[in-house]
């Protein structure tokens, strides 16, 4: 208490408690100066003042520099992925197989090396393009390596954009410094291999800082910023935005009106609101543009599939270790914060919105743990994953616990920064830990080398094949193989009847998927003839006894027996599958030019356009501080 | 509402959560992963028979086995290994493949005491799922209801030299080809000897009886395309897993083809195709038919059971019994089949049953039964 009366003092602030004449004293130029630093600053937030100006003496005591906590982020993460961690992933090889596409036909989204045929405008094609752009420099591996580096790169300086609506430069500091050694990160990047995921989020974080500045400052800057790097996140992951829109922008909205009706902002709560209001049209026109396809896709084919099950819909509480993949590993040390988060965010007025979004979005991370989801959801419930929810939530908690560290650090100095190391590092640990110990964990060491060699060789591509216990390797081998196959790692574009009746995801994956996943595995199986299908390869001997009642033959055995090729010989060679889900020559055009276009003309804009940033002149404060947040 | 709003918070959250314990919003998961016991205090309690019942195939079908065995009665006389092995099966069968899916239960019979529960369960299988019918006993012991087990005792037979002197056919293929069977040389000569379209409940049946005519093995697939009254093809489906696609010289085999949501009013014709490869066979191991008869079974439904008698020294892994069934007439009316989920030993039997429709069990006037298998190593 006495530190920060020393710190008042310096600045010639009143003393706590005697708040009135800051109002005054805001305007006067050592405040401008401070709040120049960020035109987010809290000036009426007593935390933000106070950990602002607190300890001037201290190294620590000032805001960790973004490009420090980028570089940390580099050294982290750069070395994971240059070791190609995410490889084993379970969605990696999906992306590179999608990736793989664009770098043989840009401008055609029409891939038949799954389903029989299926288009790739059914998932946003942003990361994608940029691996195959890359891939010309890299390879495709490194290429999704260097993308998803990028994305992981982008998101603490996102969080700290994000953070600084919420509190001072400081607190956003450590918030986005906390970002990089997250959980929900590592398990998304690394066991999930969710890259869109990610990198939609980061773009998103970093658009709301604009959102929120275009509401408040009517600037012209970030309105323009903001749309076209919503749109930007939008081609790279249409979920994200969609969600987001409620569960990050709605907080945003809500703040910038508070701020707004308390007069701590330029803007009136009409204009905000109106604002706001463009923004959405505008984002919303511009994402019905840039997803054009998608969308014309969508209303095309709606998924009417059964439902598919995902452990990440169960009830934590009853499935423990359910509960420790999705909750636990992802949260890791933030859940002591939890407490923390949920008092000082009821405390503070401006963070209530930002608190309010965090528990809705954490109570969707909790799957089926609460009826929530599923009730708000409907039948979206059965189609989304929650693990997505879990790495919002966090993201949305960092501001919160940026003030958390700040105060752990004013108070304890290195044994706060000691405990706040160990728990980051211990957290990102233990989510790396999970990868080998997890029961979830793909089968990413399997070689299908010799796969692919025999699909490609003797005219075996004439027909069609599918794989079973190959896991995510289903979409190493489609990447490389010339030939086409009935299954794919990939649930929104199926069409075939034989999948969409039945309630199973991979036919590769079937007996996870209990008697659904068998059912439709055998209703593919007895239609073999119909699609060509003439080669399976298995790598899990729990198929075999299907496979010899219901009449295919083992012809080869790959790598120490590890795999072994089935066929059947009265399969005619594959024919290409009518569909009326071939997207028209102009879909690929848009498809092939716009999403790159907007990311790039993002970028532009970022480098080359520096937003003018404004200082908020506050006209009321409190009379009262309240509970005073440094000891 | 700084105090209020972390209090409405935490409390929405608790009775969410509560509610989701209480069967609203639960999901299926993904099948044979760990999943996990529930968190200490809010699994099911065994106050009921039908509790205890639940609690206890709820930790099989999870394989918490330490959990499950804790569960059964003290007068139990199994140890925990046999236990698990008896859910986890042994010997390649088709049980070491299975996984507990659901189950219903309901009781027989109950007092304070002691209750009898039928249960019925659902596995999920290589070849489609499976259900076993069960009856199982609960005694109270102090405040809490105890599955008893009975000790199952594996069947055992003397040492002994079997001398295999059966049939064997071996192919060269003479060549770096990858397929199967022989490209040189003429197929084996296989016939469709009966065949008889028929409406089910569920769709179009076609079925019948193939012959392998040869003096060679033949691998065999029987496939139909049901043909509408313009000679448009309605649809066509193959035999799938309703034959013994290996037919060793002169075997018949019984064949079923179904047609899922398909009515014979719109077919006007049958189009039948057999397609036969020469393929290596052995006539080794010997599956004998014991003891067939057809009678109710537990919940009322026809079924043709008997004993399979392995009369060879191999054990077969997985037995699949193909029942044809004929009518005065001597026609194929109907065509059943089943999967014994306990492998065969050497010299040993076990019991089968396969379903017989209802509505065709009267008519039922001879039954044919085949022997299809699975070994380990041997497809």
């Amino acid at each position: 208490m006495a530190a920060l009366t020393v710190g008042l003092g310096r600045l010639g602030l009143p003393e706590r408690g005697n708040w009135r004449p800051i109002a005054t004293y805001i305007s006067s130029k050592p405040c401008r100066q401070i709040l120049n630093r960020s035109s987010m600053q809290l000036a009426l937030e007593p935390a933000s003042l106070s950990t602002a100006v607190s300890y001037p003496r201290e190294g620590y005591s000032r805001p960790i520099p973004l490009f420090a906590i980028v570089l940390v982020a580099l050294a982290v993460h750069g070395p994971l992925l240059l070791m190609q961690l995410p490889a084993g992933s379970f969605d990696t090889n999906f992306h590179i197989f999608f990736a793989s596409h664009y770098a043989h036909h840009w401008f055609d989204p029409w891939n038949e090396k799954w389903f029989a045929g299926f288009s790739q405008t059914t998932y946003p094609p942003l990361t994608h393009q940029w691996i195959a752009l890359l891939s010309n420099v890299f390879g495709l591996k490194m290429a999704y390596m260097v993308v998803q580096l990028i994305g992981v790169l982008l998101l603490p300086v996102g969080v700290f954009r994000f953070a600084r609506i919420w509190v001072d430069d400081r607190s956003a500091s450590h918030a986005a410094l906390g970002s990089v050694f997250l959980g929900a990160l590592a398990f998304l990047v690394y066991q999930a291999g969710q890259l869109a995921t990610v990198t939609s989020a980061a773009l998103y974080l970093n658009a709301l800082p604009y959102f929120y500045e275009w509401m408040t400052e009517a600037s012209g800057g970030s309105l323009i910023k903001g749309i076209v790097v919503s749109w930007t996140a939008a081609a790279a992951h249409h979920v994200t935005l969609i969600f987001g829109l409620v569960l990050f922008a709605g907080p945003v909205l809500w703040v910038a009106w508070l701020d707004a009706r308390d007069e701590r902002v330029p803007g009136s709560v009409a204009g905000v609101i109106s604002r706001a209001m463009i923004f959405a049209l505008l984002v919303g026109a511009g994402v019905a543009m840039v997803l054009a396809p998608y969308w014309l896709a969508l209303i095309q084919h709606p998924i009417h599939q059964i439902p598919i099950p995902h452990d990440s819909r169960a009830n934590f509480l009853l499935n423990s270790i359910t509960g420790i993949n999705y909750f636990v590993i992802p949260y890791g040390a933030l859940i002591l914060a939890l407490p923390f988060i949920v008092i000082r965010g009821a405390s503070s007025p401006r963070l209530r919105p930002l608190l309010i979004g965090f528990w809705i979005t954490f109570i969707f991370g909790l799957g089926g743990t609460t009826p929530l989801p599923r009730l708000l959801l409907g039948r979206a419930y059965e189609i989304l994953t929650f693990e997505r929810f879990t790495f919002w939530a966090t993201l949305m908690a960092m501001p919160i616990v940026g003030v958390l560290v700040v105060e752990l650090m004013d108070r304890f100095h290195a044994k706060a920064a000691a405990g706040l190391a160990l728990a980051a590092v211990t957290t990102l640990g233990a989510a790396l830990w999970w990868l080998a110990a997890n029961p979830f964990r793909p089968a990413g060491t399997t070689d299908v080398d010799p796969v692919i060699a025999f699909l490609n060789r003797d005219g075996h591509d004439a027909f069609r094949y599918i794989t079973l216990g190959f896991g995510s390797e289903l979409a190493k081998v489609s990447t490389y193989a010339n030939a086409g196959s009935v299954d794919g790692d990939y649930n929104s574009a199926r069409l075939l009847p034989e999948m969409t009746h039945y309630g199973s995801a991979q036919l590769t994956n079937a007996k996870f998927y209990g008697s659904s996943g068998m059912a439709a595995l055998r209703a593919m199986l007895s239609h073999a003839n119909r699609y060509g299908l003439k080669y399976i390869f298995v790598h899990d001997p729990y198929y075999e006894p299907l496979l010899t009642f219901v009449g295919w033959r083992k012809i080869e055995t790959f790598g120490s027996g590890q795999i072994t090729a089935w066929s059947k010989d009265d399969v005619p060679p594959a024919h290409k599958m009518e569909s009326d889900a071939v997207p028209a020559p102009w879909e690929g055009l848009l498809w092939g030019t716009v999403p790159m276009a907007v990311s790039l003309l993002a970028i532009f804009l970022e480098l080359l356009l520096p937003v003018r940033r404004r200082i908020p002149v506050p006209v009321e404060v409190p009379a009262r501080a309240e509970q005073p947040y440094v000891a | 509402m700084k105090f209020v709003l972390p209090i409405i918070l935490v409390a929405a959250t608790l009775v969410l959560m509560a509610l989701a314990i209480f069967g609203v919003g639960q999901s299926a998961g993904t099948v044979g992963i760990a999943t996990g016991s529930a968190v200490p205090g809010l699994g099911s309690k065994a106050d009921t028979s039908e509790q205890a019942l639940g609690s206890f195939l709820t930790d099989i079908r999870r394989r918490n086995w330490d959990r499950a065995y804790s569960a059964l009665s003290k007068t139990s006389s199994v140890d925990e290994p046999s236990f698990i092995q008896e859910w986890t099966g042994s010997n390649g069968s088709l049980r070491t493949f299975s996984t507990l899916e659901t189950y219903e239960a309901r009781p027989l019979h109950a007092t304070s005491d002691d209750a009898q529960m039928r249960v019925r369960m659902r596995w999920t299988t290589p070849v489609g799922p499976v259900e076993d019918v069960r009856d199982l006993n609960l005694k109270h012991e102090g405040d809490v209801w105890k599955v008893v087990w009975p000790k199952f005792t594996a069947p055992t037979v003397p040492a002994q030299v079997i001398p295999v002197n059966y049939l064997r056919w071996d192919l060269v293929n003479g060549g770096a080809d990858d397929g199967w069977g022989s490209r040189n040389v003429d197929a084996p000569r296989v016939r469709i000897i009966s065949m008889n379209a028929v409406d089910s409940s569920e769709g179009a049946v076609v079925m019948g009886e193939v012959v392998n005519e040869d003096t060679i093995p033949a691998f065999v697939n029987v496939n139909a395309t049901l043909v509408d009254g313009a000679g448009k093809a309605i649809d066509d489906e193959s035999s799938f897993d309703k034959i013994a696609h290996v037919l060793l010289p002169k075997q018949v085999s019984a064949y079923r083809i179904d047609f899922p949501n398909i009515g014979l009013k719109n077919v006007k014709n049958v189009r039948m195709d057999v397609k036969a490869t020469l393929v290596p066979a052995s006539a080794d191991p010997v599956i004998g038919v014991m003891d067939q008869k057809v009678d109710p079974d537990a919940q009322g439904k026809s079924v043709l059971r008997g004993q399979l008698l392995n009369e060879s020294g191999q054990t077969v892994n997985i037995p699949h019994v193909i029942a044809s069934f004929y009518d005065n007439n001597g026609r194929v009316i109907w065509v059943s089949d089943g999967y014994v989920d306990r492998a065969l030993l050497p010299q040993t039997s076990e019991p089968f049953a396969v379903e017989i429709p209802k509505t065709l069990a009267s008519k039922v006037q001879n039954f044919h039964v085949v022997v299809n298998q699975y070994s380990l190593g041997k497809s």
